[in-house]
């Protein structure tokens, strides 16, 4: 019996998931807060003491995210797109485009068949090309995050942002509320705006099906619809998207080890 | 803001308000008008001709024509700069460079869809720190060591910033940290037009002596700003109006006016 560990250390939520071969075990998830050393610590706290295993028991752990060097325990760092495309390949294996939109960035990645990247690219850092949009909307018209999605399925007319910016999309967001016009429409029209976002991102990479959704963005069911709508495919949304990352991770953790035999 | 300037045949400044547009301001441009008018004892009939520009040019119903701000900028900056290659612009919402020759606008950039780079950059730092926006450029000037925050992103930039003050950084070093962010991002988009001395900065923001400096690090070049950088729009069409009266006088005839109404714009009819 080997186990391995994935640890994805993220702007916003960190994860880390158990596998054994190739199966998930345990997943943990945690706020990143400011100390990303002690949250990691955290996270293979909890992981182990679910499986009742000791630390010594980890075969290989893999650390990946923006916060991946704070990971006193790993063995090796991975970047967060190899370990995506990873982990959506072992979830998914006929998907060949990932989009991942997470709490402050967004990336598309083209993968083969054995998950490795061909070609990808990152949003700028730009708040409206990000799930942080969706925040600040959200705040404004004070509904919960989880909420948004459902509800913005309701529209019947969505509005139009004009600039493409989260700081004036907010005030834009506050005329509209102003104006009488429903949460749900000025929902609908996040969801386009941040939709638009992607599909530029796509432009420059290309889309081949299948199509799959990965981090905190795989959650917002109006965010996936607005997706679909604009590139006119299906997407294929795993279970538990913001766990793909981390996923990835434990499986090219497993897969150098067994290189290493 | 709604700016109004009226001049004399010698370009003397007779009069000027400036006063905040707000959402019924707009409709009350008559109003500043007045004011203007008062403060240069004439009536409204001894205006020769009046240009309106700006965002809200088409809400002047007493306007005789309306001219870009584009246009109105690069007139007024050459009037107190006449060697001015280059003019900044940045207002609360948008950021322009403008190109200018001879006192011509020849090419012009502008973000108008990004708030990073604008006034409202700092508005929304200024508000998120609890400080008065006037107080930043002074407190950035304090500063011996600027820390380095992201440029690309308000709203990033502010959760930058309370992350660095966490971390215990003096809040000058970080209020310097944003003016600079803010300023690269202006300087990244005005070097599009390569950058050539005289260099002017005018708009709300050129009051801020904390972006003056800033841009003048980022630039490596002298910036010039006016004593009063946010008239110098309404000067310019101030200029373009008497010109336009001095033209028709030329030719022996009367400048052609426009429907005046002095009286408040009306909307969505």
């Amino acid at each position: 019996m080997s186990w391995y560990m994935g640890i994805d250390i993220g702007s916003e939520s960190s994860k880390g998931v158990i596998t054994n071969d190739g199966d998930l075990k345990a997943r943990h998830l945690l706020p990143s807060g400011s100390n990303y050393r002690l949250t990691a610590e955290q996270l293979r706290e909890e992981l182990l003491a679910r499986m009742n295993l000791s630390p010594e028991d980890i075969t290989c752990t893999v650390a990946t995210g923006q916060g991946s060097g704070n990971v006193s325990f790993s063995n090796q760092q991975v970047t967060d797109i190899r370990c995506c495309a990873k982990g959506i390949n072992h979830i998914f294996p006929s998907v060949r485009t990932v989009i991942d939109v997470q709490g402050r960035s967004s990336q598309v990645i083209r993968l083969n068949e054995r998950g490795q990247v061909i070609n990808f690219s990152v949003s700028e850092k730009c708040a409206a090309g990000s799930g942080r949009f969706l925040h600040v909307i959200a705040n404004v018209l004070q509904v919960k995050l989880e909420d948004i999605g459902p509800l913005s399925l309701k529209s019947e007319n969505p509005v139009t942002f004009t600039t493409g910016c989260a700081v004036f999309g907010e005030s834009e967001a506050i005329t509209r509320v102003a104006e009488g016009i429903p949460k749900e429409d000025i929902l609908a029209g996040v969801h386009k705006a941040l939709a638009d976002k992607v599909s530029a991102l796509i432009d420059r990479v290309g889309l081949e099906e299948q199509c799959a959704i990965s981090s905190g963005g795989g959650l917002n069911i109006g965010l996936i619809k607005s997706i679909e709508e604009r590139l006119g495919v299906p997407l294929m949304v795993p279970p538990e998207p913001q766990f793909v990352t981390a996923l990835g991770a434990a499986v090219i953790a497993a897969v150098e080890q067994a290189g290493k035999k | 803001m709604t700016k109004v300037v009226i001049i004399d045949e010698d370009d003397k400044i007779c009069a000027h308000v400036v006063s905040h547009t707000g959402a019924e301001h707009r409709r009350l441009a008559n109003l500043v008008m007045l004011q203007a008018l008062e403060q240069a004892g004439l009536s409204f009939d001894e205006i020769s001709y009046v240009i309106a520009t700006g965002y809200g040019r088409i809400n002047v119903p007493f306007a005789d024509r309306q001219i870009t701000e584009l246009t109105c900028h690069a007139r007024g900056i050459a009037s107190f700069f006449p060697g001015v290659r280059l003019a900044i612009d940045i207002g609360g919402q948008d950021a322009k460079g403008l190109k200018i020759k001879d006192g011509r606008l020849i090419d012009f950039v502008m973000n108008d869809k990004c708030a990073a780079g604008t006034g409202r950059f700092l508005e929304v730092i200024a508000a998120a720190l609890g400080l008065k926006v006037e107080d930043l450029g002074e407190i950035s000037l304090k500063s011996t060591k600027k820390v380095s925050i992201s440029s690309t992103c308000t709203v990033f930039a502010e959760m930058e910033v309370i992350a660095r003050l966490s971390e215990g950084v003096l809040l000058e070093d970080v209020v310097a940290g944003l003016h600079d962010a803010n300023a690269n991002r202006v300087a990244r988009m005005v070097r599009r037009l390569k950058v050539e001395p005289d260099v002017v900065f005018t708009g709300g923001v050129a009051k801020n002596t904390g972006m003056i400096k800033a841009l003048q690090d980022n630039l490596k070049c002298e910036v010039f700003v006016p004593e009063d950088p946010l008239l110098s729009g309404a000067i310019g069409a101030a200029i373009l109006a008497r010109e336009q009266t001095l033209e028709a006088m030329k030719k022996g005839e009367l400048v052609q006016r426009g429907e005046r109404r002095l009286e408040e714009a009306t909307f969505f009819k």
